[in-house]
């Protein structure tokens, strides 16, 4: 990667978050700073373009894993029906309006649900001493459409009030960031993301093919095991931050593989850094463009992620043959 | 004629191995394989040749029997040990691998926290693939890919070498090149190959063949010894001619009439099998 392109991104990274985080949607200087803007900067806007950062990179960097290891270009981290377990949950408690553990019960809910389906998966995915892809794959397809299908029919039969909460926090909300939570999120994220960079060498061997990652000497199921636990411990704690957000961990390894190559020791950091750079801006979008009515980021994600997606999709040297 | 055995690197010991579904079979296999020895494993399809390599590798584990490396039990090497001293290359690679050349070349290198002597560019080298190291994998052709495998695969420098019909699909030029190949590394750091070929003509080339017939070894000794007319009829059932040109050189004929206007002539023999 040359040096004009990490400065690029540099500046890129730069200037998304210091729109964030004086400039939208109102302006905020920082060198004059009286106790309310100063308030705002701390305690709303610093703490959201952290959780954004974070759940973006959990998304990225976990979809570059997802899909090594599963050697198939359209595997994102929700493929495993991660989200769809958290989604059920959290809609149970938003939609019965049970809060058991007052501001913590949503992210709470989310991260058991989305831990109890990756147990599943891994469950369904499991056989002869380790994980097969394939299983996995359709074990997580399976998993969603059912939980899919519980939600749906909780959102049909549940009063008018609770839904259009529900729907927003499905959509992916980051209105409710604050440092309450980052922490336990930050954990969650950061030791899946050492997991997974510890593991980069492995998955590069994992994705010529379980016999040539044996003869490289790698323990092929145990490396697909840690991979598996790193994907699901970031997925889980990002949806637990800020609801579901589509897109960023099926374009973002793309994109990134574009730019600096496939070798997983860069491509897994760089996607999750541009995942959470990419879930700053969408969010800076959505809160911007109608203000004051905010847009769900995992609206925004979609809408400029599809499109480009599709771009990448006529190019043969992106997606492969 | 052929230098004399030292240690013996590999060992199989009484090796049975059935598949889960009976799909392929190894029956009561005992052989060993010395230091530095260069040996071709011939036989019909599904006769055995990658079940055996896989056992030899460690990726399969026998149903019944031992294998050694170096003396020691095959599974009782860690991983990552092991790949410095033994390296496998399936017969089937993936076409859609996503790194360039020499990305996936440098994987050769991984068992080792140092760089071994083989250095990327001159494994590159030596497979003719140094104009193309910055390709990506899928824009090569199919000879290119595998000779780019190939070059990984050289560069883990393991001292037992375990090829799985490496010169399919290559063009006659890089076969020949490769197997000069292996011979210098074999002379110059006395590595042992075994490599699983169907061509009778190159199988010409090694010291040593192992002629196997439905996962039974037929014999396993010096090469003209084992390709004649009467042990290729049995592992093949076909009858085949061994003639010595002018030069000196060895080659097959057929003794079937296989001209090309009776093609299903052919085929039908085959299909006895």
């Amino acid at each position: 990667m040359s040096k004009i392109r990490i400065s690029i991104y540099i500046l890129l990274s730069t200037v998304i978050l210091c729109t964030s985080l004086f400039l939208a949607p109102k302006v905020i200087n920082p060198f004059h700073l009286d106790a309310m803007t100063k308030d705002i900067l701390v305690s709303i806007r610093l703490p959201r373009v952290m959780v954004a950062f974070l759940m973006g990179m959990a998304l990225g960097a976990s979809g570059a894993m997802l899909q090594g290891i599963l050697r198939n270009p359209l595997a994102d981290p929700y493929i495993l029906g991660i989200s769809s377990g958290a989604s059920l949950s959290a809609a149970l408690c938003l939609l019965s309006g049970t809060y058991f553990l007052g501001k913590f019960t949503i992210p709470f809910a989310a991260f058991l649900g989305a831990s109890l389906v990756s147990l599943l998966v891994g469950f369904f995915g499991w056989r002869r001493g380790g994980f097969w892809p394939e299983r996995l794959l359709l074990a997580g397809i399976g998993l969603s459409f059912l939980f899919h299908a519980v939600l749906m029919l909780l959102l049909s039969i549940s009063p008018g009030e609770h839904i259009g909460r529900t729907m927003f926090w499905i959509f992916g909300d980051l209105s409710a960031a604050d440092w309450s939570l980052i922490p336990y999120g930050a954990l969650f994220i950061l030791s899946g993301f050492v997991i997974s960079l510890s593991r980069a060498k492995a998955l590069n061997a994992l994705i010529l093919g379980d016999e040539l990652a044996h003869s490289l000497g790698f323990s092929v199921h145990r490396e697909r095991l840690l991979v598996f636990i790193s994907i699901s411990l970031m997925t889980a704690a990002s949806v637990s931050l800020g609801g579901i957000i589509g897109f960023i961990g099926l374009l973002v390894p793309h994109i990134m593989r574009f730019f600096v190559g496939a070798d997983s020791r860069i491509l897994v950091p760089a996607s999750g850094i541009g995942g959470g750079m990419l879930l700053c801006l969408a969010d800076l979008i959505g809160k911007t463009v109608i203000h004051p009515v905010e847009i769900p980021s995992g609206i925004v994600t979609a809408i400029i992620g599809s499109p480009y997606f599709l771009y990448l999709l006529r190019r043969k040297d992106v997606l492969g043959a | 004629m052929f230098s004399a055995p030292d240690r013996p690197i590999l060992e199989f010991q009484r090796v049975v191995f059935t598949y889960q579904r009976d799909e392929g079979f190894i029956h009561d296999l005992t052989f060993s394989v010395a230091n530095g020895e260069f040996i071709g494993l011939l036989g019909a399809n599904g006769s055995g040749k990658s079940t055996i390599l896989k056992l030899a590798s460690g990726i399969l584990k026998p149903s019944h029997g031992f294998i050694k490396l170096w003396g020691k039990p095959l599974h009782s090497y860690k991983n990552k040990d092991k790949a410095k001293l033994l390296c496998y290359l399936p017969q089937l690679l993936d076409v859609n691998v996503p790194f360039t050349v020499r990305e996936l070349v440098s994987m050769g290198i991984y068992p080792y926290d140092i760089l071994p002597e083989m250095t990327v560019a001159e494994s590159l080298e030596a497979v003719g693939l140094t104009e193309k190291s910055e390709s990506y994998m899928r824009n090569l052709s199919g000879g290119e890919r595998r000779r780019a495998f190939i070059a990984m695969t050289l560069l883990q420098g393991a001292g037992l070498v375990l090829l799985d019909e490496p010169l399919a699909n290559l063009d006659i030029k890089y076969q020949i090149e490769i197997l000069r190949l292996l011979r210098e590394l074999k002379a110059k750091k006395n590595i042992s190959i075994i490599m699983a070929l169907h061509d009778i003509n190159m199988a010409m080339q090694f010291e040593k063949v192992m002629l196997i017939k439905d996962g039974k070894i037929l014999g396993f000794e010096n090469t003209e010894r084992m390709l004649t007319s009467d042990m290729l009829m049995e592992a093949f059932d076909v009858a085949i001619d061994i003639k010595s040109s002018q030069a000196g050189s060895t080659y097959i004929s057929y003794k079937n009439d296989i001209s090309p206007c009776c093609p299903l002539q052919r085929r039908g023999k085959g299909s006895e099998r």
